[in-house]
């Protein structure tokens, strides 16, 4: 009897040590959209996230950036004329489709132009017919940022586009709640897109100028063919040539109320929010093609990959795993892998390589990159310190995975872990923002926002054995990609890459009319040198020169 | 009337946020303590104030390096406080900023009396390990240069800094280890500082915690006052210009604040001036240093670009803004109130503009004229108080007009 009483107030200490997400109150809207609501008392404010499963992933080839493009149209601000009434209005429609055609002259001209330069331009034509239609459209459009109905009421909005959906985060007061609601509606009815150009641009400028090429090498080598492993980067030809309606026609189908998962934080009640709920996003329709796409497979055993490449001007090694998505039985033990190996300047990279034996400056860990419904990557990636070498990191990375597989874990290291992945789940659930975010994700990716609850619960009965196991099955060679990125000599740039790049592109420029098609062999012929080592990489380059013309060579 | 009920919406607001209780320690510690006990979580920011007069002249960048010594790992942050830290589940987060040294610390409920132990051991004991200096000159280096990042990011850290003050690599290694124990006993000193409490603790038991593990820390001596460092010029410095690949040209300054601009009318400026159409195509986003304004463009003709990157912002500065422009965004800052209550940091950081007299009240906002505001917004939109920058070709950069 007094076993049992201890037991039963041993388990009462810690439920009270790990809250649990029993507030959660689930509802389905009549058309599927999914609502999760966390009810917080006496708070005067809320935050809503929308989430939209998907993502990038779920993009067509043809169709890349299109999530991107959605974060920053629909989703950066609330503009008036892009909820009028929920209904798309005709006026803007229309000068929006003429915008659309002098962009898509203008874009074909330029590609003219450039195949016969001496050949007469109607560049400034088509240039001063744009100028017109937008000095029209911009006569339509609000002319204030205090015009956002968001902003008006006092609220703030963001929005990000992940390989597995795309997120609204909104923060409100309460007694904006119903002009919210209707607000939404009417966004997702209109579908209005009226500042699409201008976020194209952005889009274009931010991708020109984009940072951290290594991991999206590792990426593009890890998980060839599939969309996880694509680097927008390397679409650029092909966001150019998106057009507002293609985009349109994508939202209708991609943000559709059965992708759509509505979570709530904050000083609302279920029976407050239900009834404008189901009134403005319980009526929204469903799209006519509803069938879901799945994506290929990816094979976690393709071989150890290597990738060399001068890229930036630190020398790296990137080495990524290829690990099972988040649904998965092993996720959890790998993420406890990921937090001894990683998790923290005491944990074993930062405290072996980094502190000890001070062969690396810098040692970060990455888990479930890009995403973590399809199998994704764990990433390492590290800094040699100066007078060490790729090869030296290289080799003492195997050795600390060898040791993680084969010897026990110290029992220090394993409750150090433990606690810090338990006060992760604690912070999480403290702010609205972080907890709305993490049930997102949980539904995104494995499907069920009680996934969240789950793991917490499991890390507790987690078994030291049970995590090894993991690392033993998915930690290995076949599994794994690894990237050596060299300094470049012109800091930023590698000349081979930029000779390579040049001598594909005339290639493909003779054989390959569609121009993202061309853009498309290029970046794969690229990711396919970059596995040679660089004296084969200069005698391929030789070979494929010889091919073309003497005049372009 | 209408003035009356932003008030009330104001007041309500307010009263649903945790109330600031605020004490100081006889040797001069602020404390400011907010209690929620919503869940079991504790969270602790201590600021040093960072004085100008803090850093010598020929010394830039002392401060920052001092930082990384003083609040970084290999300082006093040993393994053994790591080790301390993460078995408790206990985040602490470190940052050097010009205006200060931070610590922030998130730890359970049950951990409060070690986190705070924690604390007062690093601030309390800072040491400084000469050993140490050469490999935080490096990583302060790697910050300052960006060795290896996007020319994007390399331009933004070549913004943040006034030319003045930036530290170059001559700079850095001429900071010695006298300079650096000079910093110290100027700063770390509890009348600099400000400690903030907030989670599942109440009032009695913070003051507990605070006197325990602070009130031993000494009042410092009344230090000679150092010349200040020069004041930093009305800057005619050049542009940052950062060539790349590609026919793309982008344009970026950092407008930062002016150190006495009314907190009411920086208030009221970051709602109205991102996003403004009369600066499009250029694109405004308010980062609180200041206002980064970018221009990205394919166009040929840098100078083109040039002109018009300038002659937006005198459009906007020119034409300023209307009673019903300021009315409304009085409007939304009221009505934006109860946002923080989603967010405990949001809490924490209000405390500690409150306590530095940074937060713009409701009577200050009611008694800012348009006169002001535009005033306002023409001295923070003064061209010669932007740090101005530019990537693209080589060639085309060198097309840029100097200033």
């Amino acid at each position: 009897m007094r076993l049992l009483v201890s037991a039963l107030f041993a388990t009462l200490a810690l439920t009270a040590q790990v809250p649990r997400l029993t507030d959660v109150q689930e509802r389905r809207l009549t058309n599927g959209v999914r609502v999760l609501l966390v009810e917080r008392r006496g708070l005067p404010a809320f935050h809503a996230s929308l989430v939209f499963r998907g993502g990038r992933a779920d993009e067509p080839t043809a169709l890349a950036g299109a999530t991107d493009l959605l974060a920053r149209i629909l989703y950066a601000s609330t503009w008036p004329e892009d909820l009028e009434g929920g209904r798309p209005q005709a006026a803007l429609d229309a000068l929006l489709k003429q915008e659309e055609g002098l962009l898509e002259s203008l874009r074909l001209e330029r590609l003219r132009e450039l195949r016969s330069p001496g050949a007469d331009s109607h560049l400034p034509a088509l240039e001063a017919s744009l100028a017109a239609v937008q000095a029209r459209l911009q006569e339509r459009l609000s002319l204030s940022p205090l015009a956002d109905l968001l902003r008006a009421q006092g609220g703030r909005q963001s929005a990000e586009a992940t390989a597995d959906a795309l997120v609204a985060r909104m923060d409100l007061p309460v007694e904006a709640f119903q002009a919210w609601c209707r607000n939404e509606g009417q966004r997702l009815r209109t579908l209005q897109l009226s500042r699409f150009s201008e976020a194209r641009a952005a889009l274009l400028a931010d991708l020109r100028s984009k940072a951290e090429p290594g991991p999206a090498l590792v990426l593009g080598a890890a998980l060839p063919g599939h969309p996880y492993g694509r680097d927008l980067a390397d679409h650029l030809p092909a966001v150019e040539a998106l057009r507002w309606s293609d985009l349109r026609s994508y939202a209708r189908r991609s943000l559709s109320p059965e992708r759509l998962t509505v979570i709530l934080v904050g000083g609302l009640s279920l029976a407050q929010v239900l009834p404008d709920l189901e009134k403005h996003l319980g009526t929204l329709p469903l799209p006519l093609d509803r069938e879901e796409h799945p994506l290929p497979e990816i094979q976690a055993g393709l071989g150890d990959r290597r990738v060399q490449a001068t890229l930036g001007s630190t020398p790296r090694l990137l080495t990524g795993w290829r690990i099972p998505p988040r649904s998965h039985p092993d996720h959890l033990p790998l993420q406890m892998v990921a937090q001894l190996l990683g998790g923290g300047s005491t944990s074993r990279l930062p405290s072996h390589l980094v502190r000890q034996k001070t062969l690396a400056r810098e040692a970060v860990l990455r888990m479930d990159l890009p995403g973590g419904r399809q199998p994704g990557l764990l990433l390492v990636e590290l800094e040699p310190s100066p007078g060490h070498s790729l090869a030296e990191l290289e080799a003492a990375l195997h050795t600390e995975i060898l040791k993680l597989q084969q010897e026990p874990i110290a029992p220090e290291a394993w409750s150090r872990a433990q606690a810090q992945l338990e006060a992760d789940h604690l912070r999480a659930l403290d702010e609205p923002a972080r907890l709305a975010g993490a049930l997102g994700r949980a539904w995104a990716e494995g499907g069920d926002w009680r996934l969240l609850d789950l793991e917490a619960q499991r890390l507790r009965t987690l078994a030291p054995e049970t995590v090894q196991a993991a690392a033993r099955a998915w930690l290995q060679p076949s599994h794994r990609t690894t990237a050596r990125l060299e300094p470049s000599v012109a800091e930023g740039q590698d000349p081979l890459d930029a000779e390579t790049s040049r001598v594909l592109l005339a290639l493909a420029a003779s054989r390959v009319q569609d121009l993202a098609q061309r853009e498309h062999l290029v970046a794969e012929g690229l990711r396919q040198m970059r596995m040679l080592s660089p004296d084969e990489r200069r005698r391929t380059l030789k070979l494929l020169e010889a091919q073309l013309p003497q005049a372009k060579r | 009337m209408k003035a009356l009920l932003l008030a009330l919406l104001a007041a309500a607001t307010l009263q649903a946020q945790p109330r600031p209780h605020t004490f100081t320690l006889p040797n001069g510690l602020r404390v400011v303590h907010l209690e929620d006990r919503e869940r079991p979580l504790v969270r602790v920011s201590l600021l040093l104030r960072v004085l100008p007069s803090d850093t010598p002249p020929g010394r830039p960048g002392l401060a920052l390096l001092a930082g990384r010594m003083l609040t970084g790992p290999g300082g006093p942050r040993t393994e053994a406080v790591d080790r301390d830290l993460e078995a408790a589940g206990i985040r602490l987060d470190t940052a050097s900023a010009p205006e200060g040294l931070t610590w922030k610390l998130a730890a359970r409920n049950r951990e409060q009396d070690r986190a705070m132990g924690l604390l007062a051991e690093l601030v309390l004991r800072p040491v400084l390990n000469p050993q140490h200096l050469a490999a935080c000159r490096a990583d302060c280096m790697k910050d300052l240069f960006q060795r290896g990042a996007s020319p994007g990011d390399r331009l933004r850290e070549a913004l943040a800094w006034d030319p003045a003050e930036r530290p170059t690599e001559a700079t850095l290694l001429a900071i010695g280890p006298e300079d650096l124990a000079t910093f110290q006993q100027r700063v770390f000193r509890p009348e600099r500082a400000t400690l903030i409490l907030h989670g599942d603790l109440g009032i009695e038991q913070a003051k507990r915690l605070v006197l325990l593990n602070f009130g031993s820390w000494p009042a410092g001596p009344t230090t000679p006052v150092m010349p200040p460092a020069a004041p930093p010029k009305m800057l005619q410095a050049q542009p940052v210009l950062i060539p790349r690949l590609g026919p793309a040209l982008r344009i970026q300054a950092l407008a930062p604040v002016p150190g006495d601009l009314r907190p009411e009318a920086a208030a009221l400026l970051s709602l109205l001036v991102p996003g403004n159409p009369l600066l499009a195509p250029l694109r405004a986003t308010w980062e609180g240093a200041g206002l980064t304004l970018t221009l990205d463009t394919t166009a040929p003709g840098a100078r083109e670009a040039w002109a018009l990157f300038f002659g937006r912002l005198a459009a906007l500065a020119q034409r300023g803004f209307t009673p019903a422009d300021l009315d409304r965004a009085r409007r939304i800052w009221g009505a934006s109130l109860s946002l923080d209550t989603l967010n405990p940091e949001a809490q924490m950081a209000r405390a500690q503009a409150a306590q530095e007299g940074r937060l713009p009240t409701q009577e200050a906002l009611d008694a800012l004229t348009l006169q002001d505001l535009n005033a306002d917004l023409r001295r923070w939109l003064t061209p010669d108080r932007l740090r101005v920058g530019a990537i693209g070709p080589a060639g085309t950069l060198e097309a840029l007009p100097t200033r």
